[in-house]
């Protein structure tokens, strides 16, 4: 299967929404949880595109798809921080507005040492890149 | 501040909590932590290397650690370079001697408390890493090392620090080795209270402190006097380890009837870890004297219990320590009636 149609591959619309959440670590502060998002309508096209680059690499990297970390078990260790990124439509939702209760509709879960610089800066500084 | 759920919008998102808090101070050391982030390497950096798992020396000889203490000079690599060794002299670098001290004093609990030699009881190398990353905020336990970050040294100091956090990471080596419990909801959390406990524990021995004399926190040393806490968790009174205006309130519940459902933390292991913690704690204090004595004994031999399975729950769990103090303390004696009563006072146990 080419990549283009991988239906792993995340993609990112104009009514897509990418949250990105850093999870785990010796304790957990409420304070340090807050999630970053990114609405798609409010990036360029180039952006979108740089950002599903980064989630693609995210991917390759051995990130593993929520859905699967279940079956294919998870990381050894304890207390490893991770990269939660998910990927929801609100619009999708009944009426058109957002639904913080709809499940989304692609999450992929990386450990923190394994994250591309990209992402961490990303989550830091909320520095988008911009692709032709 | 950065609110939380705060939609971010193009070209960027508002600054996350600690840039805020750089803005807003401004100061040399601040500005240069928010920098380093942007000198990381865009590869994945940990994944150079070889791990440390494929050139550990030789297991010690019983009763004696093994300590290999490494540095990963600020970048993301393990294990690093060999820095100090056992029985080398100490070097300048208190990261490198609180490693290497407080790993050989969680060794010698293990040893002298229970007999256990090492984190697999047949002297398995303590290998250690210092200075990973920059400015890291963590310590964590790998499948087959320790590695602790420096801090930010704002809100964080260095983890090596503080005794029960080094041997907190030495645990969940001993826990994976005993029973595997999955890092994930209520056995997750049975696997981070078991960290606490024997971390605690490791304190109080190296202290020489009896149950009410301790203080029942966890890593006490570590947070800066610029938050507003006093340690990472409080195994007597979950829930009240810190409020602070960057980090949030201690979400930790000491009863089940404060139990959080939540898919963050694995599931909850480092919030909900505060039940079993309490009702440890509470056994402890039940029986007065030194904690390690009767309490920790009852809870190591359910670590190491055949009947303890993976994904075991609080409930599970309870039953198996009940049943540990009656098979070494007898039936209705004080010490199983101690444990009975702890985890009914947390709402584990009818």
């Amino acid at each position: 299967m080419s990549r283009v149609d991988d239906p792993h591959r995340p993609r990112l619309g104009p009514g897509s929404r990418l949250t990105i959440r850093r999870e785990g670590g010796l304790a957990h502060f409420p304070g340090l949880a807050a999630p970053r998002c990114i609405e798609g309508d409010k990036c360029t096209p180039g952006q979108r595109r740089w950002l599903e680059r980064l989630l693609g690499e995210v991917l390759e990297g051995g990130a593993v798809e929520a859905s699967r970390t279940q079956a294919e078990g998870q990381p050894s260790g304890a207390d490893r921080r991770v990269f939660r990124l998910a990927i929801d439509e609100p619009g999708e939702a009944a009426g058109g507005g957002a639904d913080d209760t709809l499940p989304p509709r692609w999450t992929l879960i990386v450990d923190e040492t394994r994250a591309p610089g990209s992402l961490v800066t990303l989550w830091r500084h909320g520095e988008l890149g911009e692709e032709p | 501040m950065a609110r939380p759920d705060d939609t971010l919008s193009r070209p960027g998102f508002t600054p996350p909590y600690i840039l805020e808090r750089l803005r807003e101070h401004g100061s040399p050391r601040q500005r240069r932590c928010a920098e380093a982030t942007l000198t990381h390497d865009h590869s994945f950096r940990a994944l150079r290397g070889p791990q440390a798992a494929e050139r550990l020396p030789a297991a010690s000889a019983p009763g004696r650690p093994a300590r290999y203490i490494y540095t990963a000079e600020h970048r993301e690599t393990l294990p690093g370079r060999l820095v100090r060794e056992e029985g080398q002299p100490g070097i300048d670098d208190p990261a490198v001697e609180e490693a290497y001290r407080w790993l050989g004093a969680t060794y010698r609990f293990f040893w002298e408390v229970f007999e256990r030699h090492s984190i697999d009881a047949e002297g398995m190398p303590l290998i250690g890493t210092v200075h990973f990353g920059q400015d890291y905020d963590n310590a964590f336990w790998n499948g087959t090392q320790m590695v602790f970050g420096d801090g930010d040294g704002e809100l964080f100091r260095r983890f090596t620090v503080a005794i029960d956090v080094v041997a907190h990471e030495l645990a969940h080596g001993v826990t994976e080795r005993e029973s595997g419990l999955v890092y994930a909801g209520q056995s997750g959390a049975l696997n981070e209270s078991l960290s606490d406990v024997f971390g605690s524990l490791v304190k109080q021995f190296h202290r020489g402190e009896r149950a009410a004399q301790a203080d029942w926190l966890i890593g006490a040393e570590l947070l800066t006097e610029a938050v507003q806490g006093r340690a990472l968790r409080s195994m007597a009174e979950p829930g009240s380890a810190f409020d602070d205006p960057v980090l949030g309130r201690d979400p930790q519940p000491g009863h089940m009837d404060q139990f959080v459902v939540t898919q963050a933390d694995n599931g909850g292991v480092h919030i909900n870890s505060g039940i079993p913690n309490r009702a440890f704690y509470l056994a402890a204090q039940a029986l007065d004297g030194y904690a390690w004595e009767v309490a920790g004994r009852v809870w190591y031999a359910t670590l190491r219990d055949p009947r303890l399975s993976p994904d075991i729950d609080f409930a599970g769990f309870a039953a198996l320590t009940v049943d540990n103090a009656d098979r070494r303390h007898g039936r209705q004696s004080r010490e199983e009636q101690a444990v009975r009563d702890a985890w009914r006072a947390v709402g584990v146990m009818p």
